[in-house]
Formats: C-alpha cells, sequence, structure tokens
C-alpha cells in the first residue's frame, strides 16, 4: 500500500517545464528521501504534494486512514515547507497554540511543551520567534507538523543551515516519526543524511526522476560498475600505446594521470586481468585501489548526460 | 478560519498604526460630540436632535473610514505571502478558510471600533445608536472588502499601499461627486461606490452595499484558489 501516488504530475511556469510528468509511489510508513540539486524541482514536487502549489496536469493521490474530504487530508498530513518563515510576535508556544486552533485540535498546553520537548526547545517555549537561531526554527517547524499525529509528514530540506547537534535531534526524531508508523517524506542535498535515514530514495534532474529505489538496491546496480585506481611505475614509451589499447579494451572512462590511471571496470574479475596487462608489460603496480559508488556517486552522476538511469519512472 | 480571524483582530489591536487610527476616531467622536452638545437646542431646532452626535461619527466614517482601512488591511494577504507566514497556515486549512478568516478578523475590528465610539457618545447622546452602527459596519465591509481583494490580487505589499491609499482619496471625493453629478460616466461609477447608496432616502438602499464585500470575496477567494503560496 502507496502513501503518496502521482499520476504524471507536472509543473510548468510559463514555458518553462519545473516538475516534469512525475509518477511517484511511496510506501506507507516508510522514510522516503528525496534528493535533487538546487533547482532540480524537489521543492515544486513537495509544495504541489501539499497544496501550496497548483499542479499544472497529472494527479496525485495521498492515501491516508480518512480522506472523505480536503479538510480531513490537511488535518492528517504534516507540513514543514522550506523557505517559510514564523510569526515575529508569536513565541514557540504560541504558534503551536495558532496552529492546532487552526487545525481544528483541542490540546492541553502540557501536550505543546511535550512536543516542544520532543525537539529540544523546552527551555525556549516562551521566546519570541524572531529570537530564534535557524536551527530552532527548524525545529520548530518539525514540532508543528506533529501536532495533528499525521499520517504523512513532509519536511522540505528539515537540516539545511543546522548546527551539527541540532542535525543529530532531528535525525533521531525522524526515525522516531516513522517509528510510530508515520510515513516521511523529506528532500535534502544532504545525502549522508539520507543514506542514514531513508528507506527509499528518489532522485531528481532538470524535473525528471532519474532513480528511484532502495539506497541497497541503487548501490547494487551502480557497484556492478567498480572504480579503479592504479598507482604505477614508470611505462617504457614504446608500451603506452600498446598498455593504452589494452586497458580500453576492458575498462571505460580512463584518465590518465603521470603516475596512476583511473578508470571504471564492469565487474570484479576484470581487476587481476587489468594487473596482468601491467606486469606481462613489466611495469610495477604499487597499489590497486577499488571504489564502490558512493551515494554520493551516484547523485552526482544522475545528471550527466552518461548516466543511465537505474529504475526509470516507468519502472516504479 | 475563527483561529485566523481571531488572530487577525488580536493583531489589529496591537499594531501602532491601528491605535492611532482608533485614537483618531475616538478624539474625533469625543471632540464632536461636545462640540455638538454646545449647540444642542439650535441643532434641536433643525431637528436633528440626540441623533446628531451620532452622526458626526457616521460623517467621519464616510470621509476618512477608506484611508483607515487601507492602511490596516491593504497587505492582510500579500504580507503573509510575501514573509512565507502563509504557508504554515495553508497546509492546515483552506484557503477560503484563510480569505474568510482575515475578511472577518478586519470587519470584527472595526465593529468593535465603531461600537466602543459610538458607547463613548452615549452620556451625551442618552442614546446608543444601533442603526448607525450598523450603517458604519455596512460601509466599512465595503472598504475592508475592497483592500482585501486588493492584497490578494497584488504580491506586494508597498503597491497595495500606495494604491490603497489612491483609491481611499479617490474613491470619496468621485463618490460624493458622482452622487450630484449628471455625467453619464459618473453616475455609472456612483453605483459601484457605497456613496450613492449612503445618500439615498430611502435606509434599505444602504444594505444593497454589501453585495460588493461579497463579490470582492468572491473574487478574492477565485484568484488565490490558482495561485501559488
Amino acid at each position: 500500500m502507496y502513501a503518496i501516488e502521482t499520476n504524471s504530475l507536472t509543473k510548468k511556469y510559463g514555458e518553462k517545464t519545473v516538475v516534469n510528468k512525475v509518477n511517484l509511489k511511496v510506501k506507507k510508513g516508510s522514510i522516503f528521501g528525496f534528493l535533487g540539486k538546487n533547482g532540480a524541482g524537489k521543492s515544486t514536487l513537495i509544495n504541489m504534494l501539499t497544496g501550496l502549489a497548483i499542479p499544472s496536469s497529472g494527479s496525485f493521490k495521498l492515501n491516508l486512514k480518512d480522506t472523505e474530504s480536503k479538510r480531513k487530508v490537511q488535518t492528517k498530513v504534516g507540513v514543514m515547507p522550506d523557505y517559510s518563515s514564523f510569526y515575529d510576535d508569536l513565541s514557540a508556544l504560541e504558534h503551536l497554540k495558532y496552529f492546532s486552533k487552526i487545525l481544528g485540535l483541542k490540546m492541553k498546553k502540557e501536550e505543546f511543551i511535550k512536543l516542544l520537548q520532543k525537539v529540544g526547545l523546552e527551555n525556549d517555549t516562551n521566546l519570541k520567534v524572531k529570537k530564534f537561531s535557524f536551527g530552532m526554527k527548524k525545529k520548530l517547524g518539525i514540532a508543528q507538523t506533529l501536532l495533528n499525529n499525521p499520517d504523512i509528514i513532509f519536511l522540505d530540506e528539515p537540516t539545511s543551515g543546522v548546527d551539527a547537534n541540532s542535525v543529530l535531534t532531528i535525525h533521531s526524531l525522524i526515525k522516531d516519526i516513522s517509528g510510530d508508523g508515520t510515513t516521511v517524506f523529506l528532500t535534502s542535498h544532504n545525502l549522508d543524511e539520507v543514506e542514514k535515514l531513508c528507506d527509499e530514495i528518489s532522485i531528481m534532474d532538470k524535473g525528471i526522476i532519474k532513480l528511484q529505489g532502495s539506497i541497497e538496491s541503487l548501490k547494487k546496480e551502480f557497484q556492478k560498475n567498480l572504480i579503479v585506481t592504479v598507482k604505477h611505475g614508470p611505462i617504457p614509451s614504446q608500451h603506452k600505446e600498446q598498455l593504452k589499447h589494452k586497458l580500453d579494451s576492458i575498462a571505460s572512462n580512463v584518465e590518465w594521470g603521470e603516475e596512476n590511471v583511473r578508470l571504471v571496470v564492469s565487474e570484479e574479475k576484470k581487476i587481476p586481468s587489468m594487473n596482468r596487462l601491467f606486469t606481462g608489460l613489466d611495469i610495477d603496480v604499487y597499489r590497486i585501489q577499488v571504489y564502490e559508488p558512493s551515494l554520493e556517486e551516484i547523485f552526482l552522476n544522475t545528471g550527466k548526460e552518461e548516466a543511465v538511469p537505474l529504475h526509470s519512472q516507468d519502472a516504479v | 478560519m475563527f483561529a485566523i480571524c481571531f488572530r487577525e483582530f488580536k493583531s489589529l489591536f496591537k499594531s501602532i498604526r491601528s491605535l492611532i487610527i482608533i485614537g483618531v476616531i475616538l478624539g474625533v467622536t469625543l471632540g464632536a460630540a461636545k462640540l455638538v452638545s454646545s449647540f444642542q437646542s439650535q441643532l434641536q431646532e433643525f431637528g436633528l436632535g440626540d441623533s446628531a452626535y451620532a452622526t458626526g461619527l457616521l460623517i467621519l466614517i464616510l470621509i476618512a473610514s477608506p484611508l483607515f482601512v487601507s492602511t490596516l488591511t491593504h497587505s492582510t494577504i500579500n504580507e503573509e505571502v510575501k514573509s512565507r507566514t502563509i504557508r504554515f497556515i495553508a497546509t492546515k486549512t483552506s484557503r477560503e478558510n484563510i480569505v474568510f478568516g482575515k475578511f472577518l478578523g478586519n470587519l470584527f475590528f472595526w465593529i468593535v471600533c465603531l461600537f466602543i465610539a459610538l458607547l463613548l457618545i452615549t452620556p451625551f447622546s442618552k442614546a446608543f445608536h444601533v442603526s448607525e452602527l450598523m450603517e458604519g459596519i455596512v460601509f466599512v465591509s465595503y472598504f475592508v472588502g475592497l483592500s482585501l481583494l486588493l492584497s490578494t490580487l497584488i504580491p506586494k505589499p508597498g503597491v497595495t499601499g500606495f494604491l490603497g491609499m489612491a483609491i481611499a482619496v479617490i474613491v470619496p471625493i468621485v463618490g460624493l461627486w458622482s452622487i450630484a453629478s449628471e455625467n453619464i460616466f459618473l453616475k455609472i461609477y456612483s453605483y459601484i461606490t457605497p456613496y450613492y447608496f449612503f445618500s439615498h432616502d430611502n435606509d434599505f438602499y444602504i444594505y444593497i452595499v454589501l453585495i460588493y464585500p461579497i463579490i470582492f470575496l468572491a473574487i478574492s477567494l477565485i484568484t488565490i484558489r490558482k495561485r501559488d503560496l
């Protein structure tokens, strides 16, 4: 069962297509990471899903426990939009009170304090938000998403610009929220964060979803390709062309340095053959380093022309 | 909706601009009442009697309230859009509730101001003028609706501030002028300002003005529904 389903969701601003026919399916109760560079269309997509932006075409469905009306959808979804601000004249506690009233909730003061405790703002309940640091505002942003005990939470860049300690608090909070069965949909630039927190990710570039799947499956796909760096001794000039030619036949993306060569092999068993190529030509091999592509490399490759989508949108 | 309405209402009482406006209304009302009381016998000869106190207030409302309302309400929506505070509330309630809440919050502020002003003149007039209160509310609702519409249509608070003030000066002048004018264009114009309806002998006409805030609200709703926040 999916918590979020989109069907060719598209957003255009004039001639520019910011989100292009996105088909997404987010499993209920999962932490879904939505990655993309600045301007990739992440926030626009989240804005459409949360009702802040009107889709140009396509549709989406939020599968909640009880979704008879739009009003009910809003009361079962928590949203922390990016680039949003609080009311300077209100304190953290007053914000939660105000938002709870808008949601039509009847909550006691202790419940608000408990929420603020959860995000680590228990000592700043009555402090006006204008005196809050950026990190404190982010924490309050998360606290207000929890007011209605939602089925789905949308967090747009929850840790961007936040200090390391606050990041840890927010991470453990997100895990707690997900542990309660809530679906968490978060956008981030932070690959480490996504790798730590998310069950599944989707990578967006120029409004198109390039990759989607579990982190493990994405890594597995990409790990078929291994990045190998060979530190070698001097290459006799008569063997240079021969070595280049032979390496090109077993590897790709060969980049020559002064004392090393970086290349990509499609499978592990090609590494010994590559080693034999060097030794067979009496070239010393000092070190062979094999890298598995990190999430960052997957992410960085997504926008490049040569990157091949692992799980295209159709495969979702 | 009521949470938004209540916050709007409360924050209006907190702002310095509104406190100045309240001070002006109450000051002018009291001053006028004292002035009227010193000419009481002459006024009674003209048949104005006790209602002269409330009439003074109503004249102040007819002339100055467009400016007062525009000053306080011109940025009620676009300021929240600009500062992006609206993103928190728009994800918690419908856009209709935001618009209605803002409208009612502003209107209630004026209802309370008018009520207090009329209450202040009761020691002089020895009566509470309910009909004048209702007329004042109807008149103010026109400009609250208009300011809200501008605030929804125009994204920049600076522009609505300027435009609101321009309208607040032009509408009363041209509105009052159009009542007496035979010019066809001014005649048509008079029907879209509240002054024509307020100048009519039949009090029923005054309540026709209520159609306008409803129209302004409807356009605001249609506009905000289509807008990305």
